[in-house]
């Protein structure tokens, strides 16, 4: 099945109205991927855009036709866990799923979820990275870009400012616990983020991981009609590269044999608009060190030439 | 279940009703439209759908008008207007 | 049949906790707990636990481990001390809140700083507001037994709430005494398997867990939850009556009363304090001086009624507390006994003191000391508005 027959014929799992932002390509994902999960699916939406636009729901009524909760900010994995050994011992089998924004995964979520990471607890985890904490007015995270403007991390009025770290390079450390699946993934390529949700629903022992990669147009300063064509710049210019990794086995599903320059990704992006030559030049720099670094992971997991690549 | 919850349970599902939201339209050229389906794979509320005779359609319950349809559509097939221009 | 042994506090919880069949275990060691996690796990590898068990990377996890199990309607079980309880106590609130019948052993041990392992019931006794049950004993059987009647209490249908069974650090968990261990058939009999009604996470009946509620919907749960603690004031009197008709042994139910109906004084306490109490009890009575203990099991519900009762035509009373209540002067069991007896409109002399903190000793000496000092204080009709602090002489070495 192709992931447009999926899509075209599959139910959508979430209310058809909940409160995102015009445009949000995050909840673009989350209806994408629940449409794959299915119905036999436990989801779990802890404190962030997600839930705060009502994928739990409002007093006595829910966001979703599946069963969804609020796990706490910090305890997604370790909740599902709970859940997965719950059903186990009902005898049960369904899908246990986290989709759970960067500060839920990258900062406060990630003890629990390295924990369960290292158990071998048969969960997928799936984290929506909008580079802060987009729902109370952005925030910096962990998972913030360099130069990046947040609410945290102004700017001054000559243009200095902005934050003085780059972001954790998370799905590579999720990775590296040599889990049975772990892949990147983009809105602006869902028949790759569909393929992705189905090897994440193949594993049989362990946590799968999928880490997206989500522009956001109120946080970022960017206009709804650009959600898609923006979040297809983040991967064309190699800012976030698309693989999927089987343990230490790393391979790039979306090749970028001629990138743009991350000059074009990063103009068009209003978080960024003080940033000057130089300081993109630096981007520039980290994005093409990252890059390299995750090229030889796919030459030594066989790259292009690999079987299934 | 009781209907009588002791704890924090909802039921039955709560809709938004987004489409009030829109202050632009989307308008599908069926002529233009090569049925290509990435604007069905695009729409953020899932507000396309596909027909029994591979035609796309555009709901607009719940359409927010984001223009994202319009911008992927590789055949410039849907036009985005201004509510209420006729 | 059951069976006699000699076991150490730890390992009695550890028997309570494998009879009770529980589905799903999630614990994280910390001292003076961590043999009750080694304990459960060699249970599990011989086969006598059957049960879901994961080794959590903290106690935050152990937690959030079992919220999540009991969301999927299974019994679920855990045990805890001080530091460990203060890290899970973002998932612990919630626990309650959620109203999922999870019963966790606390191991009391007094909280830092200074750094210190030893014992003293600061741990739990600052939760007591979380909406948990919280009853604390005094030795090793009497661990076992409320241990298993806690599953009973926790998931009858008019409480559903979770339970801490609360024990001393290092005076019950590492000390051995006689236990007597039911067999897993009449353990069975007790106490029958659970499964959720009221709240689930199921595909089969799919419905959203938690959704943003409105202050007055919240206000609704916080009432019945309310309710539901004074339903347990019922049901652990129940589950107890029940159990001693089974097994012959009694607690008391929510309290426990030592040579109390001719006193005219009362001591009162709670946890492993209380058998130096009964001892110092005897000696005094000996010498004929008429006074009693008043023993609270369970804090939280707070036993009201038996409380105003079990005092009622005393000429007053002395309370030991191993805890502090910061900023109130006195300890936190003197607090609550005074504000249940206000609402009596009773108004007896009372002594307040604050001893054995962090696992230093409340020698017989001491105790007698603090019953000697409340005959005093009461026959000046005082009411101690500042607890006495009882510490041991130093030694010149």
């Amino acid at each position: 099945m192709t992931a447009l027959d999926t899509l075209a014929t599959r139910e959508d799992q979430i209310s058809p109205g909940i409160s995102a932002c015009v445009g949000c390509n995050v909840e673009l994902t989350l209806r994408t991927v629940l449409k794959v999960l299915g119905p036999n699916t436990i989801l779990a939406i802890p404190p962030g855009c997600m839930g705060g636009v009502g994928v739990v729901g409002w007093d006595k009524m829910s966001g979703a036709k599946v069963p969804v909760f609020f796990p706490l900010l910090d305890n997604s994995a370790s909740m599902l866990a709970g859940i997965r050994l719950g059903l186990k011992a009902r005898g049960r089998e369904a899908n246990v799923v986290a989709f759970a924004g960067d500060g839920a995964t990258v900062d406060a979520g990630f003890q629990a979820l390295s924990g369960a990471a290292e158990r071998g607890d048969k969960i997928i985890y799936i984290c929506y990275d909008n580079e802060g904490y987009m729902n109370t007015g952005y925030q910096r995270s962990s998972s913030t870009s360099k130069g990046s403007w947040t609410s945290t991390t102004p700017v001054s009025k000559e243009g200095s400012g902005g934050k003085p770290q780059h972001r954790k390079d998370f799905p590579l450390i999720m990775a590296m616990h040599d889990l049975p699946y772990v892949a990147t993934a983009s809105p602006a390529y869902i028949p790759d983020l569909v393929k992705k949700v189905e090897r994440a629903m193949e594993v049989k022992e362990g946590l799968a991981y999928i880490h997206i990669y989500n522009p956001c147009l109120t946080g970022w300063g960017i206009k709804s009609d650009d959600s898609i064509a923006i979040s297809r710049l983040s991967v064309q210019s190699r800012f976030f590269p698309l693989w999927e990794a089987h343990g230490r086995r790393l391979q790039f599903t979306v090749r970028v044999p001629k990138p743009v320059p991350v000059a074009d990704y990063v103009r068009r992006i209003g978080k960024f608009r003080h940033l000057d030559e130089a300081r993109i030049a630096e981007l520039q720099a980290i994005t093409d060190e990252r890059y390299s670094f995750l090229e030889a992971m796919d030459r030594m997991g066989g790259g292009a030439n690999a079987p299934g690549a | 279940m009781s209907k009588e919850y002791i704890g924090p349970v909802g039921e039955g599902l709560y809709a938004v009703r987004t489409g009030d939201w829109r202050t632009r339209r989307p308008l599908m050229d069926q002529k233009t439209c090569r049925r290509c389906g990435i604007c069905l794979m695009y729409c953020p509320v899932n507000a396309i759908s596909r027909g029994a005779d591979e035609a796309y359609s555009i709901g607009l319950e719940y359409c927010k008008g984001c223009g994202v349809c319009a911008a992927e559509c590789p055949a410039k097939a849907i036009a985005m207007e201004k509510e209420g221009a006729k | 049949m059951s069976r006699v042994d000699v076991l150490n506090g730890n390992l009695a919880a550890a028997h309570a906790a494998r009879l009770s069949r529980p589905e799903v275990i999630a614990a994280y060691p910390i001292t003076p707990q961590t043999p009750v996690v080694e304990y459960l796990t060699q249970f599990h590898a011989d086969g006598s636990l059957p049960c879901q068990m994961s080794e959590v990377e903290s106690e935050h996890s152990a937690m959030s481990i079992l919220t999540g199990a009991s969301l999927t309607g299974v019994r679920c079980y855990t045990a805890t001390s001080s530091q460990g309880l203060a890290l899970m106590y973002e998932p612990y609130f919630r626990a309650s809140t959620l109203r999922l019948p999870i019963v966790m052993n606390i191991v009391n041990r007094e909280m830092i700083s200074p750094q210190t392992v030893w014992g003293g019931p600061q741990d739990s006794m600052t939760l007591r507001d979380a909406g948990w049950l919280q009853i604390y004993v005094e030795d090793n059987q009497e661990i076992l037994d409320t241990t298993i009647q806690a599953f009973k209490v926790a998931e009858s249908a008019e409480v559903l709430l979770p339970i801490n069974v609360c024990y001393d650090g290092f005076y019950l968990s590492h000390m051995t005494e006689r236990v007597e261990i039911p067999s897993q058939e009449e353990v069975d009999a007790f106490l029958p398997p659970y499964r959720s009604r009221h709240i689930i996470l199921d595909p089969e009946t799919p419905m959203a867990v938690d959704p943003l509620t409105n202050g007055r919907l919240l206000m609704e749960y916080r009432r019945k939850h309310m309710a539901a603690q004074q339903a347990a004031l019922v049901a652990i009197e129940k589950a107890d009556a029940e159990y001693a008709r089974r097994f012959g042994r009694s607690w008391g139910g929510v309290i426990d009363e030592y040579r109390t109906e001719d006193a005219e004084y009362l001591m009162v306490s709670l946890g492993s304090v209380c058998g130096a109490l009964r001892e110092c009890i005897d000696d005094a009575r000996a010498r004929g001086v008429r006074v009693g203990l008043l023993k609270i099991r369970s804090l939280r519900p707070f036993p009201r009624a038996r409380v105003i009762e079990a005092l009622a035509g005393k000429k007053g009373f002395g309370v030991i507390d191993r805890n502090v209540s910061f900023g109130t002067n006195t300890g936190i069991l003197f607090q609550e006994i005074r504000a249940a007896l206000y609402s009596a409109g009773s108004r007896y002399p009372a002594a307040s003191f604050i001893g054995g903190l962090g696992g230093e000793d409340l020698t017989l000496e001491i105790v007698a000391g603090a019953i000697k000092s409340t005959i005093e204080t009461v026959d000046a009709g005082k009411i101690d508005n500042e607890a006495s602090w009882l510490v041991r002489p130093e030694r010149k070495a």
